[in-house]
């Protein structure tokens, strides 16, 4: 995420940048995240500034991404043994609700027991009762994406699924980088500056340039329900005392996180059963139907959290830090390390400011107030695009969802209005869409840009047809489409193991059938 | 520092709370949320509905239920249980989808559901919500 606004804000001060993305785009620590723009009313317990600093970000971020945003209005129910009383957490809300108008949400409001199962007729009856909390949801791909979209229109060239394996130097000066791009190739960039923005794989960036940043990597996992299960996000308290969430985004709902040092391999993250039982466990105390209820998959990322001996990993800051290489023996190279979504733009415009500062260019930083792309001009009411395309209001939501204002000309630039995913839904001439200009190069990377097979057939119903309109944008043969589903369904299943139990065999039941031939 | 100088700010205005909270008499404050949020699609479910919510939102799009009764208004039923059900949230702003055109045997399409989705109750649910 944050490399994207770099990419953004350097090009709108006019700079010629390169942006090379080891995955796709969002595919990292971001894509993992519970999909919020959020001030962090928890980090009031630590350090008022970054919550003041979170929410006067997300308050540029949700006017600048206005057709993505959407508010999540959170129950906070309080139980009898919970950690903090209720008079506690509706101070918290109090304090909380100074820094709600810089991101414009609304203030925070207390509901006894019986208004809050009115609210929530799922939540327990061991209630004490429950305050709100008012947060933004975000989809992080589409955010990220966007960032990377306006960069490009802007002068940038930006490549996703392209690896840097070297930087390269000339003395004590870092002047560019080696990399490898997403058919193979090896290239070569020079640059006056290289900036570092590789979230939990800073420390190995930097050590190519021979320069040490230590992190404390945590890993978060969520489970994925591929509905609504209620209209309010909930909280719980953890067996540790940690809080957890679960929000309902558009048509799926989130539950989590954890929060664990890792050690492991960045590139090889898994989700383990007990991580999932934690968070059930969470939930069931204040939610006890939550286990009717069918996941379709997991999710997990790492954080890219700043070093700090001595902490829990709950308690370790969301700060952030532009580290200027020059004193470590690599002139020209820059790391940005820590922060989270909420302050991507934030911290993007300090690197930016960074690198400007090495350049000695004056330009002022514009992205708190240029819209992102589909975000220029007001919304025409769904039921109107879909009657003028030919497709439900439905798609025509989502549509607008992913591309705002310019989701005619998504539809403009095919004939055909059918829809390929039923579940989101999602149009054929999304997806080609998607391929034609949005650097789709993969299953994964569509099921990130347009949300194919992210609903409850988990895309039993939509991956093979999908391939072919794809396949047909990028010229695959026929066993290059093979070849594409086989690997995302793959690539799928390590994210649905975890989470498969009851009736959710009878969805695996009905994919294995649609596919079979593929494993 | 940070962290004792944000204690210190918490624990004055934990007092102020509790003197407030002493000297207010408080009023419910469901109705205003509920308003807050209704622009937003953001409304709660009646208890029946959270009863049956888990079921409801059993499709697993396999499209038998077409076969058994084709559509309700302009919509086939396996969009009506598998993204109708899902988004619905948004519903408000789809109604156009749901009127007009046939009125399905749900009967006969929940009787070819091998899942058992009631679909009478998802089509009741999703119609209320999309009437705003």
């Amino acid at each position: 995420m944050t490399g994207a606004g770099i990419a953004r804000d350097l090009s709108l001060r006019g700079l010629s940048v390169l942006l090379l993305e080891k995955g796709d785009w969002g595919a990292g620590t971001s894509g993992s995240s519970t999909w919020m723009i959020h001030g962090g009313p928890r980090y009031l317990e630590f350090d008022w500034d970054t919550t003041r600093r979170s929410s006067e970000d997300a308050g540029f971020i949700v006017t600048i991404a206005r057709h993505m945003v959407y508010r999540v209005a959170f129950l906070l129910p309080i139980l009898p043994h919970d950690r903090n009383n209720i008079e506690r957490m509706e101070t918290a809300m109090e304090v909380y609700d100074r820094f709600q108008p810089l991101k414009k949400s609304n203030p925070h409001v207390r509901l006894t027991a019986d208004e809050a199962r009115q609210a929530e007729p799922g939540l327990t009856s061991d209630l004490v009762g429950a305050v709100t909390l008012e947060e933004w949801g975000v989809d992080p791909h589409r955010l990220v994406f966007a960032n990377v979209q306006d960069a490009m229109a802007n002068g940038a060239r930006a490549m996703n699924h392209t690896r840097v394996i070297e930087l390269l130097r000339d003395g004590a000066n870092v002047i560019g980088v080696r990399y490898r791009a997403a058919d193979g190739s090896l290239s070569e960039a020079r640059a006056k500056v290289v900036v570092n923005a590789a979230g939990p794989w800073v420390p190995e960036v930097s050590r190519m340039a021979g320069a040490n940043v230590q992190l404390r990597p945590a890993k978060g996992i969520h489970i994925v329900y591929p509905h609504r299960i209620s209209n309010f996000g909930l909280s719980a308290e953890t067996v540790d005392g940690r809080d957890v969430l679960m929000v309902s985004h558009g048509g799926f709902t989130l539950l989590g996180t954890t929060d664990d040092d890792f050690y492991g391999d960045l590139d090889s993250v898994d989700v383990h059963g007990d991580e999932v039982d934690y968070l059930l466990q969470a939930f069931e105390r204040i939610f006890p139907a939550i286990r009717n209820y069918r996941p379709v998959r997991t999710t997990t990322g790492v954080r890219p959290t700043l070093f700090k001996w001595r902490r829990y990993e709950d308690e370790l800051s969301r700060r952030y830090q532009v580290i200027d290489h020059s004193a470590d023996g690599a002139e020209g190279f820059i790391t940005i390390a820590g922060g989270k979504l909420s302050m991507y733009r934030l911290m993007a415009e300090e690197t930016s400011d960074a690198v400007c500062r090495k350049l000695g260019h004056q330009a002022p930083c514009t992205t708190a107030v240029r819209p992102l792309p589909g975000s220029e001009s007001e919304l025409e009411p769904a039921a109107e695009l879909g009657q003028r395309f030919g497709i439900p209001a439905l798609a025509a939501i989502k549509l607008q969802s992913r591309h705002g204002s310019r989701a005619g000309d998504v539809l403009d630039k095919s004939d055909a209005g059918r829809i390929v995913c039923r579940c989101e839904p999602l149009t054929e001439s999304e997806l080609a869409y998607a391929a034609r200009h949005e650097q789709v190069r993969t299953l994964a990377d569509a099921f990130r840009r347009v949300g194919i097979a992210a609903g409850p057939c988990a895309g039993a119903a939509c991956v093979m047809r999908s391939a072919e309109i794809i396949g047909r944008q990028l010229g695959w043969s026929a066993s290059q489409r093979f070849d594409a589903v086989r690997e995302f369904v793959q690539g799928s299943w390590l994210g649905r193991a975890p989470v498969l139990g009851h009736s959710g065999w009878a969805q695996e039941e009905l994919a294995q059938g649609a596919l079979r031939g593929l494993h | 520092m940070g962290r004792a100088d944000s204690l210190a700010k918490l624990a004055w205005a934990y007092g102020l709370h509790l003197t407030r909270r002493r000297l207010t008499r408080p009023k419910s404050q469901l109705p205003a949320l509920i308003e807050m949020y209704k622009p937003n699609g953001i409304r709660p479910l009646t208890p029946t509905e959270r009863e049956l919510h888990p079921r409801l939102i059993g499709c697993i799009n396999c499209g038998l239920c077409a076969l058994a009764a084709g559509r309700l208004g302009k919509t086939r039923l396996p969009d009506l249980a598998s993204s109708y059900m899902r988004l619905y949230a948004r519903l408000a702003d789809a109604s156009s989808d749901l009127e007009g055109g046939d009125e399905a045997d749900l009967e006969a399409a929940s009787a070819a559901c091998p899942v058992g989705l009631p679909l009478a109750d998802v089509a009741a649910v999703v119609r209320r919500l999309a009437a705003g």
